[in-house]
């Protein structure tokens, strides 16, 4: 059964004279559970359709929904709300706010909750054990390597433990050895029930999917299903970032 | 985590931007509660005096003008008093309703007298009168302190040619000279002051009273009901307020009220403009952690909540250590001033920390609408 349906979508940015148009006429519908890895050049559209799928802005053209909901009929701030709840985003750059502890970044999304300082605490700490970050709860960003920021945060896109996780480019700053451990961290929540929704531009990462959607200039060129591969076995590469 | 604590935690991450973006609220609340505290105590210190110095009532008889003529032929004219005034409307004006204002009822007597071959004015007041209602009085020589005594004006001792010690002759009787009031620019130089009784005698009027000084304790005071409350009292008499003096120190003050106000008005407008200047670039350097913010599901609330109680913390913490520097700069400069050092006023501080707040949170609301405006998507721009 389709859980995000994309129907006919365009996204257009500028105004009349300088008019680029990212996605064009692209419709796509993904089930719940999938794995889906979005790849293409740079400029095919995948960081527009991520937003798009994020719910971080809205098509100019088509329809989006999620599980059943129209997001054009959600106002900005009802859309956040739901973002808040549905999705989980992780950024290559992590993201993390530099002047908080690991334990306080995973909390930042329930600083709007009503919930109890305790409770939020708790949350965190079970998160942050989730993602193999026992005992490195109070360590700033500063003090992590960059496998263990990306850790914070996937355990903060998890706080409200979202159906959908959103994940963009998640080990572009990774050396292969950390960047997989990441994988496997994406690999054991697709598991455990996750829609994930991946770009990447490492055809490794690709082959841990259960889907393929290839762009090319605004339009999907290749949609196909994989066969998931927990651990690929891929030619050993330099480290480029501390893991 | 919440956002208050949030924002609490960001202002640690840049210390000198808080502190810049609080100087102007600092600076500002500091001179207006600097300037508002030593206004309150030039006001305080002009009450104090006119309740330490002389009367601001005067109760005399009520009068007419009667022009004198016969036919084409003009005499002149004269004032008609419709009633005297005696020692007992000194018990009636105590007996007003406002009397527990009255700090002092003075009755004096007025006679011009023949004085050891010179016509002089004689001033009867009671010795005990003298400090509370003339304190401005310097006396070479001694006080009144028995009958028979009199103090000479410095031109009546210079008309008569005495000094303490000496003696005069008026009504066949003998008065000792006390003392000499040095100058005061009055009236009473040219005077003889002598007991109210003894003055009395000497014109044959045993329980006559010219008029009447009557101090109220001016802090607050209805002067105008007092007023009231007198007439009432002593219908034939004409009561009036001394107001020049008030009114002409009031009006110092209050010019001085509004240069400072005004140059308070200048600063903290300033500092508001720093705080808008500061939080704008805040929210422009800000750009990415508040996409962030909003791609983890804070509304555009939250995003105004987050700058509101950043710039809060900040205009508290700048307006308090205004309000207090303000005031301990007061302390210590009333009295280059012409007021007293007196105590830390309060109100100022209150006032200056409310007015410092509000101008912190109006200051930061531009920003925080545009930083509530940012896409979550041209926020994040590695997406």
């Amino acid at each position: 059964m389709s859980f995000i349906t994309l129907e006919n979508v365009s996204m257009t940015y500028g105004s009349n004279g300088t008019r680029t148009t990212a996605l064009s006429g692209v419709s796509l519908s993904i089930g719940e559970g999938e794995y889906a890895v979005i790849t293409g050049e740079s400029g095919s559209g995948k960081s527009t359709l991520l937003c798009l799928l994020g719910g971080l802005q809205l098509p100019t053209e088509g329809r989006i929904s999620i599980s059943g909901t129209d997001l054009s009929t959600f106002s900005a701030d009802n859309l956040a709300g739901f973002r808040g709840r549905t999705i989980g985003f992780v950024f290559q750059a992590y993201h993390l706010l530099p002047y908080l502890t690991a334990r306080e970044n995973v909390m930042v999304p329930m600083a709007i909750d009503k919930k109890s300082s305790r409770e939020k605490i708790e949350r965190a700490y079970t998160l942050l054990e989730s993602v193999g970050l026992s005992g490195k709860e109070e360590r700033l960003p500063s003090q992590l390597s960059g496998g263990e920021c990306q850790r914070v945060a996937i355990a903060r896109a998890l706080v409200h433990d979202p159906p959908i996780l959103l994940a963009d480019e998640p080990t572009g700053n990774l050396d292969s050895a950390t960047g997989d451990q990441i994988l496997d961290l994406f690999s054991k929540l697709h598991g455990a029930g996750k829609t994930i929704l991946m770009v990447t531009h490492n055809r490794w990462n690709i082959e841990r999917g259960t889907r393929s959607v290839l762009l090319r200039d605004g339009r999907i060129a290749e949609d196909n299903p994989l066969r998931p591969v927990h651990r690929a076995s891929r030619p050993a590469v330099p480290a480029q970032a501390g893991g | 985590m919440n956002i208050r604590k949030l924002a609490w935690k960001n202002l640690f991450r840049r210390k000198s931007r808080a502190v810049f973006t609080g100087l102007g609220i600092f600076l500002g609340i500091g001179t207006f509660v600097a300037i508002s505290s030593i206004t309150m105590r030039m006001e305080g210190a002009v009450r104090d005096k006119l309740d330490k110095f002389g009367a601001n009532i005067l109760v005399t008889p009520r009068t007419e003008q009667l022009s004198l003529g016969f036919g084409d032929i003009s005499l002149g004219g004269t004032q008609v008093a419709h009633a005297r005034l005696t020692g007992e409307d000194e018990r009636s004006i105590r007996s007003i309703a406002l009397s527990d204002r009255l700090r002092m009822v003075v009755p004096y007597f007025l006679t011009a007298a023949d004085t050891s071959g010179k016509n002089l004015v004689w001033m009867g007041i009671r010795p005990k009168d003298i400090v509370e209602s003339r304190p401005w009085w310097k006396v070479q020589g001694a006080e009144l302190s028995a009958p028979g005594e009199i103090l000479l004006g410095s031109e009546a001792a210079v008309a008569l040619d005495k000094g303490p010690g000496g003696t005069v002759e008026s009504g066949g009787k003998t008065f000792r000279v006390a003392g000499v009031l040095q100058p005061t620019g009055e009236k009473e130089d040219g005077m003889i002051i002598a007991g109210l009784d003894d003055v009395r005698l000497l014109a044959g009027s045993p329980d006559g009273v010219t008029f009447f000084e009557v101090a109220a304790l001016c802090k607050d005071c209805p002067v105008e009901g007092i007023v009231a409350e007198i007439g009432t009292k002593l219908p034939g008499a004409k009561v009036s307020a001394i107001r020049s003096v008030v009114e002409s120190r009031k009006a110092a003050v209050d010019q001085f009220r509004r240069l400072g106000f005004g140059v308070s008005a200048i600063v903290l407008t300033i500092g508001g403009l720093m705080v808008f200047v500061t939080i704008m670039g805040n929210v422009q350097e800000r750009t990415r952690e508040i996409g962030i913010l909003r791609a983890v599901g804070f509304r555009k609330r939250s995003i105004r909540a987050l700058l509101f109680w950043e710039t809060g913390w900040i205009a508290l913490a700048a307006s308090v250590s205004g309000g207090i520097l303000g005031s301990v700069a007061a302390f210590a400069g009333a009295p280059l001033f012409g007021a007293e050092r007196g105590r830390i006023e309060v109100l100022p501080i209150l006032v200056g920390t409310a007015i410092g707040l509000a101008l912190g949170l109006l200051g930061t609301l531009p920003p925080s609408r545009r930083a509530a405006a940012l896409s979550p998507t041209e926020a994040i721009r590695s997406l």
